[in-house]
């Protein structure tokens, strides 16, 4: 009589077949659902000229999108979601408040699943990177009510492997275990949130009503508001300051207004104003950054490339072809610079134009021998290197 | 016990503001979608130090959020005396301001002057404020995207205002770059599962000031004692727009004559001369003055007029208004209180008695008639002539410049030239009033003045 053994020389024998199947009708009667957003592989980034990024043709989960970060950040989930049953230890849940908002300080879960089920129904083994919903922890009843879909609970698998209570007797495992983390709306879940429906009924990807992006960039918006309403331009404002107009010889310059009641001056003379006659001061208020291209007082400016042909003494304008901007006064025989338009909005955007938002901020273009249009603003590493004939 | 007078500027706050906009809208850039679109998300900036109410409303009091990677935390990690910075804690900088005038109505500045106000700034005190910035990404493409477009901005620093305010001496500060930390994690990782975190460290120099002392210049013209009503009330009249006392100030323009006449205040330019009641010059438009100083309020401004006689100084003080017809005059309108008293009885009217029409008014005058004559009458040694009947048996003898009077029979000497003493009286005829010098009649009041004996009250 053959001694009882129930390895068989590392065969599948019908005991593990029984104890498998045993195991799956556990899983079916007491797990609860997932739906696996399966991971299939990076995103095919077909421009990339670096060998470190490849442009892969095939699209497989093998891949990694960057040989030097070894990193998958741009990844494809599968369209079909996979229905599975999990089982796993509810825990109480608190959060950590951190610089970033709030974290479940327990929000690591491990969950085990079937085995042979899970490789049967998705092709290989629950991998990191995987997305599960699990639909049992779904929230219907958020603070903002207007969101049109109850909250979904994401999780994404970090680790996985054998789980010690799967080895049947037969030593064969039954189980896989993984470690879940709470999914965040980040550039290698983009997949999913953008292109999933947040629920039945409803269009919005579940992404809008998930993450608190938006959220977070409209309180940033308002804090740039209020700081630009502190600070609408760099230096100060002096556009409230009056200043005493002079003459050459320093004393105090008053001119004649123009009124209604001065019979030579009538409606069709384009070049009388209510600030015609006004003293037009020899300087502004100087300080730092004080410089806003405007006159004194609010005086009149005219504006352009050239100057004007027939100025009157006391006139301004601010010279457009001058960078920054500056502005003169016509004394009567020739123009003297007044001062440099230097303040500028300074948030970092396209409106900045400090010494170093030029740099960054520049959208202007110039056009070469060949008739080929370039941007001015040139990554370093690249300026003047060979371009592709076509 | 009184409570210290509550201040908050805000100060540190307007710091905070500026810090985080000066790293908001930086982008990072996502690889291609299975479109191929590369796709642009703008980074998320706000303060790390949430409270928990606002950060469980963010979440939509749900453990379901999704948090949003990457963002970026700012916060304040410290507030230390700067001791290294201290200046004399006692100096007051003073700065004087002149404002243009606002119009409520259309809510824009006019090219004209307003208030004068000096402005007392004690000493700030200097601090260093420290600001970390914690930047979380998901991945390390991520990371480097967002660094290396901030990191070459601080070579070494990045400068930084709270406010645009000319006046305020300590919204300018500095962003200075002291460490990175380029990683939360250790490597190697093991079984570590926190987020990953690069972290800027940051001081500005600040300063914190106490409030300023905004004074309105000006000269005192006028104390007013009676400012309460009797019901301990400020009086109305104090601050009602009609009237305005609590709020004119005095102005002395200088490079400017006045030339009194009638009721009218003719501006002069400074070169301007009198010479026998013609004045040579040009006029200006007091438009150009008055705006130059503040604004004219049509019968609440005033103009006073100084002048110093052996008698004493003198200050005429009147209201006046622009005249439509002719901008170089003020109709003015003086306060009779303030004109020098009539020390003589007024008379009917100045003559030359070499000149003068002998009519029925001359021969017949009332009593009491009273001419102030340019030139003599009589002598003792020739009989008087018809229209100047000195006392019986008498000639009329009167010296240029007398005052002669009517007393019903005869002509007597009522104010005898040869006087030296200084004596006012008004002209009925003109209502022009004269002063006696001792040496000649003058307009007592009327006339051109100089820069410094005029003055406006606006």
């Amino acid at each position: 009589m053959a001694r009882l053994s129930l390895w068989k020389d590392g065969l599948h024998t019908n005991d593990y077949k029984f104890m498998d199947r045993r195991i799956s009708e556990m899983f079916t009667i007491g797990g609860t659902g997932i739906l696996l957003n399966k991971y299939l592989g990076p995103i095919q980034q077909t421009d990339s000229t670096d060998l470190t990024q490849p442009d892969y043709t095939n699209q497989s989960a093998q891949n990694i999108q960057d040989m030097l970060w070894l990193e998958n950040r741009d990844r494809k989930y599968d369209t079909n979601v996979y229905k599975m049953r999990g089982i796993y230890q509810r825990g109480d849940a608190d959060f950590d408040l951190s610089q970033f908002g709030l974290f479940l300080q327990t929000g690591t879960i491990f969950m085990v699943f079937h085995l042979r089920d899970m490789v049967d129904m998705i092709g290989r083994k629950l991998m990191s990177g995987d997305v599960l919903e699990l639909q049992h922890l779904k929230d219907y009843d958020a603070l903002n009510e207007d969101v049109p879909a109850a909250l979904k609970r994401y999780y994404v698998v970090s680790d996985a492997s054998f789980a010690a209570e799967g080895f049947s007797p037969t030593w064969w495992p039954h189980l896989w275990r993984v470690k879940l983390n709470p999914m965040v709306d980040s550039q290698e879940y983009k997949d999913i949130l953008n292109n999933i429906a947040a629920g039945s009924g409803t269009t919005t990807p579940v992404g809008d009503i998930l993450s608190t992006l938006s959220t977070y960039q409209n309180i940033n918006n308002v804090i740039i508001q209020q700081a630009e309403a502190d600070v609408p331009l760099s230096g100060y404002d002096t556009s409230k300051i009056y200043t005493l107009p002079t003459n050459d010889d320093g004393t105090v310059a008053i001119g004649t207004p123009v009124t209604a009641d001065i019979n030579s001056i009538t409606a069709d003379n384009a070049n009388v104003n209510a600030s015609s006659g006004v003293g037009s001061p020899l300087a502004k208020v100087e300080g730092y950054l004080t410089g806003d291209g405007t006159a004194p007082n609010g005086l009149p400016t005219g504006a352009g490339v050239s100057f004007p042909s027939n100025p009157a003494a006391g006139d301004y304008f601010l010279r457009l072809d001058y960078m920054p901007n500056r502005l003169f006064r016509f004394t009567g025989s020739y123009w003297t610079k007044i001062e440099d338009a230097v303040r500028t909005n300074i948030t970092p955007g396209t409106d900045n134009s400090t010494q170093r938002g030029g740099f960054v901020n520049n959208t202007n273009t110039f056009v070469d021998r060949a008739g080929q249009t370039h941007k001015e603003r040139q990554l370093l590493s690249q300026v003047l290197t060979p371009k592709a004939d076509n | 016990m009184s409570a210290v007078l509550f201040a908050y500027d805000g100060q540190i706050r307007r710091f905070v503001t500026q810090f985080i906009r000066m790293f908001s809208n930086f982008q990072v850039e996502f690889g291609q979608d299975t479109n191929g679109t590369r796709t642009l998300q703008t980074v998320p900036v706000y303060y790390g130090d949430a409270s928990r109410q606002a950060s469980v409303i963010l979440r939509n009091n749900s453990e379901n959020s999704l948090n949003a990677v990457p963002a970026m935390a700012a916060y304040i990690s410290g507030l230390t005396y700067a001791r290294d910075r201290v200046q004399n804690p006692t100096y007051e900088g003073t700065l004087r301001i002149r404002e243009r005038t606002y119009n409520e109505g259309s809510q824009t500045y006019a090219n004209t002057q307003d208030g004068i106000y000096t402005v007392d700034r004690l000493m700030p005190a200097p601090y260093t404020l420290g600001m970390k910035l914690d930047i979380w990404t998901s991945n390390t493409e991520q990371k480097h995207q967002i660094i290396e477009q901030i990191l070459p901005l601080f070579n070494p620093s990045l400068e930084i205002q709270s406010t645009v305010n000319y006046v305020d001496w300590s919204s300018l500060s500095v962003v200075q770059l002291n460490d990175v930390a380029y990683t939360s994690r250790s490597v190697p990782a093991g079984g570590d599962e926190s987020i990953d975190i690069a972290t800027l460290s940051f001081e500005l120099p600040i300063w914190l000031s106490l409030p300023a002392k905004v004074k309105k210049m000006g000269v005192v013209a006028r104390i007013i004692a009676s400012v309460y009503d009797a019901q301990g009330d400020l009086n109305a009249d104090l601050l009602a727009t009609t009237q305005q006392l609590a709020f004119q100030q005095r102005y002395t323009p200088m490079n400017y004559k006045v030339f009194y006449s009638g009721n009218s205040l003719t501006l002069y330019n400074g070169t301007a001369n009198e010479s026998d009641d013609n004045i040579f010059g040009t006029t200006a438009d007091w438009h150009g003055v008055v705006n130059f100083y503040g604004t004219l309020v049509n019968g609440i401004s005033q103009v006073r007029l100084s002048f110093d006689y052996p008698d004493g100084p003198h200050e005429i003080v009147g209201t006046v208004a622009y005249n439509p017809t002719n901008p170089s005059q003020l109709i003015f309108s003086p306060d009779t209180a303030t004109l020098p008293a009539n020390t003589l009885s007024p008379v009917t009217a100045i003559i030359d008695p070499f000149n003068v029409e002998v009519n029925s008014t001359l021969l017949n005058p009332t009593t009491g008639t009273r001419y102030l004559i340019l030139n003599p009458i009589g002598d003792i040694n020739t009989p008087s002539a018809v229209a100047w009947a000195g006392a019986p048996g008498t000639n009329l003898v009167a010296n240029a410049n007398d005052i002669i009077e009517w007393n019903g029979t005869y002509w007597t000497v009522a104010f005898d030239s040869t006087n030296s003493s200084v004596e006012y009286v008004t002209n009925l005829t003109t209502t022009v009033q004269y002063r006696w010098t001792g040496e000649s009649w003058v307009k007592s009041y009327e006339g051109l003045y100089n820069p410094g004996d005029w003055s406006l009250v606006l």
